[in-house]
């Protein structure tokens, strides 16, 4: 049929799988809080073994100017817009959580050298929209929706930024924030007309640190959101309460008939499972549960601190990290009532079970993961986000960050640390920076969508 | 004008006017300084105030304990006498800490959720 077939993305997750393997990572690294006055930069790591810069960094963008503090990022179009032939995998929106500033860019012309194509000014937004503190980035066919969790003072609880395909400002994309008190991650369903969405805090609270007894202020996040997506309005609230203290990364399974969804909720240390009921309500439970572990230092026992979250492209597991004990883990979640713990490794962490890994010094802990589109190698960092890790782990100040690959045993469940494969952000030319989130040109396991 | 001496980068003085930010009138004279959000809430910028006195009733990130040991806002505050700062992250020793080994006591927390301070009477 004309039309079909000719855009981004894959027709289906099985087809994603089959897709040739990633040959490049995109990832960025942080300058910002080291004390080094460099701008942050998007690194471009070769990742296919046969190539004689295997596990090495192949090329820095650098942002035009200091502070952005890089975090997360999306593509400019994914599979949501597979059969639109007017459309391409080409850009990779950054946004700067602290400078408001949005770098659109162009990864196609020449992949291992991305360069800047657009700017949109963090002034510019908050002058159209009253937004700061940009997050995750999700396309809806071929328009861009952008988190932020404040307004332009830094203040709880934002709202979502409406992009056109050229990047220009179209205002807010919700209709209604509801009574949400704060804002973070989301991700849509679109046969579902579902959108979920989890809670951070303000950035005037999470941006100087983490101050525990802000918790107990209500300065944090304890509710997931279900949205009406067509309406952008939200519809429902689910409390978590004391289980889901801190809800952050927020996914629905690749499948786009199925209604279940996760949350990690990061100091409660669980993961919460969400799905839609027959009579069209959502119900959530928790699933994991991550005990606190005792510190010889510490007068409580430590929490896991769940940052992230990540689901397999077949549905068939669940990855989580506990940022604070150093350990990843892999869940069977056929049942997703019922997940099966199927693999589990150690880096990091302040509980000391693996302080060394590939001959480095893992300052931090598992953070943020990327996998492939097969489902056989995860990409892992180690920072969080720059005042926390000054906080938890000041010594990632002169050790950098690290990013380890994972070998994961999609038939019979299981995780194991590749020995061949490092990147040590500890020796950036520059000078330690730190690697958090990753891309990978073809797509990946937090990037596609289906309509 | 105000006399700024930054006491970690060998005093350095330079003068200013007071009327606007640090920040901003700093780096204006050449000094190489972090900074993130530029609207006080993200501590970025944070230095320690070894003497004298600002104004930086606009800032939002510092708990009441940071602000009792003398850090301040660069990108917000203002001089309103001569200053002596160390700058960067060699100034930020106290800035950050570790929330679970050592909490904030109620009147150490932000200005907005601090409680006042209890006087015992002995």
């Amino acid at each position: 049929m004309e039309g079909l077939c000719c855009g981004p993305g894959y027709a289906s997750p099985s087809e994603a799988i089959r897709a040739p393997s990633e040959k490049l990572l995109y990832t960025i690294a942080i300058y910002t809080g080291t004390g080094i006055q460099k701008p942050d930069y998007l690194a471009t790591i070769d990742v296919d073994p046969k190539s004689e810069s295997y596990s090495k960094v192949i090329h820095r963008l650098e942002m035009p100017g200091i502070g952005d503090e890089l975090h997360h990022m999306g593509w400019n179009a994914c599979s949501s817009c597979h059969d639109d032939k007017s459309m391409s995998r080409r850009y990779l929106l950054v946004p700067g959580v602290r400078s408001n500033n949005i770098y659109v860019v162009d990864t196609a012309t020449n992949p291992k050298v991305p360069r800047i194509q657009k700017i949109i000014q963090g002034t510019e937004i908050k002058t159209k929209t009253n937004l700061s503190g940009p997050h995750t980035v999700h396309c809806l066919g071929s328009e861009i929706i952008i988190s932020f969790l404040g307004d332009a003072k830094g203040e709880a609880p934002g709202g979502y930024l409406h992009l056109n395909k050229d990047f220009e400002i179209l205002g807010r994309w919700e209709s209604s924030m509801g009574d949400i008190l704060f804002s973070y991650d989301f991700w849509y369903q679109p046969r579902h007309n579902v959108m979920v969405s989890s809670e951070w805090a303000a950035p005037n609270t999470f941006m100087p640190g983490f101050d525990l007894e802000e918790v107990g202020h209500l300065k944090y996040g304890r509710r997931l959101h279900i949205w009406d997506f067509e309406k952008k309005r939200p519809i429902q609230t689910m409390y978590l309460g004391e289980d889901g203290l801190i809800p952050l990364e927020v996914k629905f399974l690749h499948n786009p008939n199925s209604s279940h969804g996760f949350c990690g909720a990061a100091l409660s240390a669980n993961v919460i499972h969400f799905w839609k009921t027959k009579n069209g309500s959502w119900e959530w439970e928790k699933i994991i549960d991550i005990d606190n572990e005792p510190h010889p230092d510490w007068p409580i026992p430590i929490p896991g601190v769940m940052s992230a979250l990540l689901v397999s492209m077949d549905d068939k597991y669940l990855y989580i990290n506990n940022w604070l004990h150093g350990d990843m883990r892999q869940y069977n979640i056929t049942d997703p009532h019922n997940p099966v713990l199927t693999g589990q490794v150690w880096m990091g962490g302040l509980l000391g079970k693996a302080p060394i890994v590939n001959g480095v010094k893992i300052a931090g802990g598992p953070q943020m993961y990327q996998l492939s589109l097969d489902g056989k190698r995860m990409y892992v960092t180690t920072s969080l986000f720059s005042t926390w890790d000054n906080q938890f782990y000041p010594e990632i100040r002169t050790n950098g960050g690290v990013m380890l690959m994972i070998d994961c045993d999609v038939k019979n469940g299981g995780m194991k640390i590749n020995e061949d494969f490092v990147v040590n952000f500890g020796n950036e030319p520059n000078g330690p920076s730190r690697c958090h989130e990753s891309r990978y040109p073809g797509g990946d396991c937090t990037s596609d969508i289906w309509l | 004008m105000k006399k700024i001496t930054i006491a970690n980068r060998n005093n350095a003085t330079y003068e200013v006017k007071g009327n606007k930010p640090l920040l901003l009138e700093l780096c204006s004279l050449g000094v190489d300084l972090p900074y993130g959000c530029q609207y006080g809430g993200c501590i970025t910028c944070a230095a320690k105030l070894i003497k004298g006195k600002v104004d930086q009733k606009s800032q939002v990130a510092l708990n009441n304990r940071q602000i009792n040991d003398g850090y301040v806002i660069l990108c917000v505050a203002r001089a309103k006498t001569d200053c002596t700062f160390d700058i960067g992250v060699e100034s930020h020793d106290k800035l950050y800490r570790n929330p679970f080994i050592d909490p904030l006591a109620p009147h150490e927390l932000k200005a907005d959720i601090a409680s006042f301070r209890e006087i015992k009477n002995d």
